[in-house]
């Protein structure tokens, strides 16, 4: 297994009328060996180039890509140690799985009983021997996704690619595959580098996660320090499902205002956000560190309250879903099912401000406080 | 309701009669000439050297099959169209499908520009380029009367590379990457991956440039001038001799020609169905 690092790596691409697109905008970053890495960002972000550009199938504009201690910028990927998983597969239809599975193997001139050994292993590990010999058609969606992960396992690459490789599945098969890549990781101990646009997916499978946008990463993290320290507005609203709230505020008189309320802060965060008094900033709440006043365990006395108007409610199941309006933005709180809540009801909501983050309007930075 | 629909139903039946009348004229016009030339040729020379063979024949007879082989080189005019078929139906699947590979699926540099240009040729009549041609197989390159000569022009059709060039659209770019991944070479991409699969597109194409090669009239009658390099085609049209000509032989000669057509179409038909369709709907 080896590291992956790009060196100030830019991809631009040029369109029919041959104006430039930067698809990938100096990207620089360490992937260390054995670690799983999660790329995620919105459609058109540069997540799926990035991964391209190490696999070799895409070209770099500039800069250097290397797997190991070697530069691979002008290897063909057959020359780069990789493997990599497709979004719909990409099984050799007109081929057996057992075919599929050697297909790498054998034009890499590999010995037959070096072959055999391989494809039986991974079908092993991959629980799906009995369908070896059955063409690919004849599989459902996620014994295909199984036969996708076979052919990368039996190379025994470097590092594993993995392009949106769930995106094609049910939502309880994901779930399934979800675990099955977890425990994959850590029985390959592999490095392995994953593609997707589910911020769910890339918190729960990613020891580290690349948030990009617009070609520019964001920030580079675990999951709690990215859930916990989001760098800028970007990542708070990406990562954190529903996103956070962001509501228009104001430093007066050593308080934070909000349009219909205000909230005391500890002396520590004030000295932080001094530079912003008489300013404008964005508070950032997550929903679920908003409370009904009936119901939030360790906050009942907390100072922090607001009345509101509830507009919406969403039953969940194992939570409730609130919708109101504060400073023209629409804010969402999750609360405890038994949270009293129903449309047009007006409620005091409790804020938990320990959780609270502020971000510069205008870079949309978050400031450390 | 009822008062709406009938008139409906009514006109819908109108249109579905004229529709099937004007099929069956179609089709009575198409069949017509073949059954003449079926008829013409199993009826003996008499009766049909007035060209006026009987609708429904009184006796049938094989004298002209018996004739039209005694007569002429039959055997190598059908080895010839046999062998020029066979060879331009393999060069044209050949050299079609890796262009139309490389149109869909590769990126060189001009590769837009190049496609265009090769399309522009398609509107270019045939009739404008035979001089040239024939000056260039006749007189540069000194292959009158050999197969080369007949074989060589058409080798690749840009009609074949543009429908592979469609076919070849409407398989999955992952696989080509899976493959390159897989450690495979771009000649073995085209070979393992591609070709397997477009083999529907690829049979369509070779039954397609077959009967069209079988069927080619023009360009053997010019390029050969001895009896034993003609095709079967070329032979009936100089199956005329200097007193009277045997018509019952000659269609004779017409229905072997057609015939491996037809044993062709029949066998095939559901690519020739597809053939028109390809295109269509993706690409």
């Amino acid at each position: 297994m080896a590291r992956v690092e790009f060196r100030n790596v830019r991809k631009e691409f040029q369109d029919h009328s041959k104006e430039s697109f930067t698809a990938v905008a100096g990207s620089d970053f360490v992937i260390n060996d054995k670690e799983f890495v999660v790329f995620v960002g919105p459609s058109g972000c540069g997540k799926t180039t990035s991964l391209r550009m190490i696999a070799g199938l895409e070209h770099q504009t500039s800069g250097d890509i290397l797997i190991g201690d070697r530069v691979v910028n002008n290897l063909h990927p057959k020359d780069r140690d990789i493997a990599m998983v497709f979004q719909d597969y990409a099984l050799y239809p007109h081929m057996t799985i057992r075919d599929n599975l050697s297909f790498g193997l054998k034009n890499l001139k590999k010995p037959k009983a070096y072959i055999d050994q391989k494809v039986k292993e991974a079908a092993a590990i991959l629980d799906m021997e009995p369908m070896l010999g059955r063409k690919p058609r004849e599989l459902s969606g996620g014994q295909r996704q199984r036969v996708a992960l076979g052919r990368a396992i039996v190379r025994d690459p470097q590092v594993f690619l993995f392009d949106e490789p769930l995106s094609n599945l049910d939502a309880k098969l994901r779930v399934q595959m979800r675990v099955e890549l977890s425990e994959l990781h850590k029985r390959l101990g592999a490095t392995i580098v994953y593609v997707t646009h589910d911020q769910v997916e890339a918190m729960t499978l990613g020891e580290r996660i690349v948030v990009m946008n617009r070609g520019i990463i964001q920030q580079i993290a675990n999951p709690t320090e990215l859930y916990a320290k989001p760098r800028n507005m970007f990542v708070a609203g990406f990562i954190g499902s529903p996103p956070m709230n962001f509501i228009d505020a104001s430093i007066e008189g050593g308080r934070v205002v909000v349009e219909g309320g205000s909230f005391e802060l500890p002396a520590a965060k004030l000295d932080a956000l001094s530079p912003y008094a008489g300013r404008k900033l964005i508070l950032g709440i997550r929903p679920e560190d908003i409370h009904g006043e009936d119901y939030a365990p360790g906050l009942e006395t907390s100072p922090h309250r607001m009345n509101t108007h509830i507009q919406v409610v969403e039953h969940l199941g194992s939570e409730n879903l609130l919708y109101f309006h504060i400073g023209g933005r629409l804010v969402t709180a999750k609360v405890h099912p038994e949270t009293k809540a129903y449309p047009g009801l007006e409620k005091p909501f409790i804020f938990d401000m320990r959780k609270a983050h502020f971000f510069d309007p205008d870079s949309e930075q978050r400031i450390e406080i | 309701m009822q008062s709406q629909s009938q008139p409906q139903t009514q006109s819908r039946k109108l249109m579905l009669t004229i529709a099937g009348i004007l099929l069956l004229l179609w089709t009575i016009l198409t069949i017509v000439p073949l059954y003449w030339m079926l008829v013409g040729s199993l009826q003996d020379s008499a009766a049909s050297a007035s060209f006026r063979p009987a609708m429904i024949p009184e006796a049938l007879s094989l004298a002209p099959y018996e004739r039209f082989f005694a007569k002429t080189a039959a055997w190598r005019w059908l080895f010839n169209s046999l062998l020029v078929s066979s060879v331009l139906t393999v060069t044209n699947v050949f050299f079609a499908s890796l262009a139309g590979y490389a149109f869909a699926k590769l990126k060189f540099p001009g590769s837009n520009a190049i496609f265009w240009i090769l399309l522009s040729t398609m509107m270019i009549p045939a009739q404008v380029t035979l001089i040239p041609l024939y000056i260039l197989m006749v007189n540069t390159l000194q292959l009158q009367d050999t197969y080369t000569a007949i074989i060589l022009p058409t080798a690749v059709s840009v009609g074949n590379i543009f429908l592979m060039k469609q076919y070849m659209s409407s398989l999955p770019t992952s696989l080509i990457h899976a493959a390159r991944i897989d450690a495979c070479g771009e000649f073995r991409i085209f070979w393992r991956v591609i070709l397997p699969l477009a083999k529907p597109g690829l049979a369509v194409l070779a039954i397609f440039t077959f009967v069209a090669s079988w069927n080619e009239f023009f360009w053997p009658f010019l390029i050969t001038s001895s009896t034993d390099m003609r095709t079967i085609q070329v032979g009936l049209a100089s199956f005329v001799f200097a007193e009277s000509t045997d018509f019952g032989a000659m269609m004779a000669g017409a229905t072997i020609g057609a015939l491996p057509m037809m044993i062709l179409f029949f066998s095939l038909q559901r690519y020739f169905l597809q053939g028109i369709t390809i295109g269509a709907v993706k690409g």
